[in-house]
């Protein structure tokens, strides 16, 4: 068996271990390789800077535990920028494990801010059918979340006190793992001219280019190359920009597996046939 | 190395499950059920406490307390609120076979429900504001560049179109036509590949920092 055929019979635990190598090595040593930040997420890092003191922000957590990794980041430095800029915050969630991990993340990074609850901030907690629920936001938030996830009445809430429906909402984004971001275009865009950006996995990213071309959103976070382009744009460098590190070599690996691969497909194909 | 009881749970719970990398074995197994077990607990409580308890115990609850003080003037409200959870009951009675027609009721609403709301808001979202999307840019095009983007744009939706259009045999021109779609397929195929491959990456990588970082503290 030469060296060809070897590789083409490869353990595919080989592959697990140099993989685990790949990402382990950068993530241990912080190479500090550069991030381009696009159009897309500039535009939201954008419309975000350019909102007022006081200007609400709806931020829904549409997403699972299963993504928490790419999901946290851009979560994070959402967040952060937001709080940075003084805007107050509505934080809420379509999937029923967001609403754990949104409540988790507005009370660190607004204690991390000194922001107050029920004023800077409110999480309002889960609700489930995504349709009603943002259809239904659109004439009145009271009425989707009659209380907060405290179980404090919305009309007790000092923040609340001013935000009705989407008309007091100056800007929205979902923090989301499928496609309930095309929900809240169809719905909340659509019908009430919410402005909005998905904060999407890079699974998800390729469903969203069309809605950017036709402007329909304003921009878009995707992945944790978005998050770590987010991180650079509010110079809070965290765990995404350490992560890409770890992502571009192991880039390098898939890469490298996909030539060592082909080639020996190749090689071995000519031996057969001869 | 983390001295907190939880994270050492956690890190035990992500090499179980890693442990299937090597072969499937009872640990694997013990983690995959137990996750399963959780999330479906979680699942559970999160329904009964944001939904059935805030949208049909506590409004019946409400209406019923209404009625004992302002008499027979509350009971249309109570209707009111009864018709929705009586209709959520009878999306249960698919489970018994005699009461089953009963759900059929409850789900030829939601439908129609559905049907109604989500077809202009997709034809507004997914066909004009799409038409309108390749149009638009040979209205603002200020360089050659912009003329060739537009072009492509354009060029590529009728291509990728006129692949799935099956009502004509893919001969001839139209053939080569739908040929081409099928290039700009493959492009769109690539790169949600390779999106794909960057979100798993992504996961990794947040296993490897909790593994590394919270748990062995080898990261700062």
């Amino acid at each position: 068996m030469n060296i060809w055929q070897r590789l083409r019979n490869l353990d595919r635990r080989v592959i697990f271990i140099l993989m685990a190598l790949g990402v382990g090595l950068p993530l241990l040593t912080n190479i500090g390789l550069p991030v381009r930040v696009t159009h897309d997420v500039r535009s939201v890092f954008n419309y975000i800077d350019k909102l007022n003191r006081g200007d609400v922000l709806l931020l829904s957590y549409d997403h699972d535990t299963g993504t928490l990794p790419e999901m946290v980041p851009m979560s994070t430095a959402i967040l952060r920028h937001a709080f940075s800029k003084d805007l107050r915050i509505i934080g809420m969630a379509l999937r029923a494990e967001g609403s754990a991990i949104g409540r988790q993340a507005f009370r660190r990074v607004g204690k991390e801010f000194g922001k107050q609850e029920g004023i800077d901030y409110v999480f309002l907690g889960y609700r489930p059918e995504i349709t009603a629920s943002i259809l239904g936001m659109g004439s009145s938030i009271e009425r989707v979340f009659p209380k907060d996830d405290r179980g404090i009445a919305v009309s007790e809430i000092p923040l609340m006190q001013a935000v009705h429906n989407y008309g007091d909402i100056a800007f929205a984004i979902s923090i989301s793992d499928d496609d309930t971001p095309v929900y809240w275009i169809n719905y909340g865009n659509a019908r009430y001219q919410l402005k909005f950006a998905p904060a999407v996995t890079a699974v998800m990213a390729t469903t969203f280019f069309p809605f950017l071309n036709s402007g329909q959103i304003v921009g878009m976070v995707a992945g944790l190359k978005g998050a770590a382009e987010y991180e650079r744009l509010i110079d809070h460098k965290e765990m995404a920009s350490r992560g890409m590190d770890a992502q571009s070599i192991a880039h390098l690996v898939v890469i490298g597996f996909i030539l060592v691969g082909n080639l020996a497909y190749f090689a071995t194909r000519k031996g057969k046939q001869q | 190395m983390s001295g907190n009881p939880g994270i050492w749970l956690a890190a035990f719970l992500t090499l179980a499950i890693y442990s299937f990398l090597y072969r499937d074995n009872p640990i694997y197994r013990f983690a995959e059920s137990l996750l399963i077990g959780v999330s479906v607990g979680f699942l559970l409580v999160v329904a009964f406490d944001t939904t059935i308890l805030p949208k049909a115990l506590e409004p019946i609850a409400a209406q019923f307390k209404n009625m004992s003080a302002n008499g027979a003037s509350g009971i249309p409200m109570l209707i009111w609120v009864i018709i929705p959870v009586v209709l959520g009951i009878f999306m249960f009675a698919r489970f018994v076979p005699g009461w089953a027609w009963l759900s059929r009721i409850a789900l030829a609403l939601y439908i129609g429900f559905g049907a109604g709301v989500s077809i202009p808001a997709t034809m507004q979202s997914y066909i004009l504001k799409q038409i309108e999307g390749t149009i638009r840019p040979f209205l603002a095009i200020n360089s050659a560049w912009d003329v060739f983007s537009a072009l492509f744009i354009l060029v590529g939706l009728i291509a990728v179109i006129s692949y799935f259009f099956f009502s004509k045999a893919h001969t001839g021109n139209f053939g080569r036509l739908a040929r081409l779609g099928t290039w700009f397929l493959m492009v769109f195929f690539g790169a949600t590949f390779g999106y794909t491959v960057m979100a798993r990456i992504s996961l990794l990588i947040g296993r490897l920092q909790f593994l590394l970082g919270d748990w062995l503290g080898l990261i700062s």
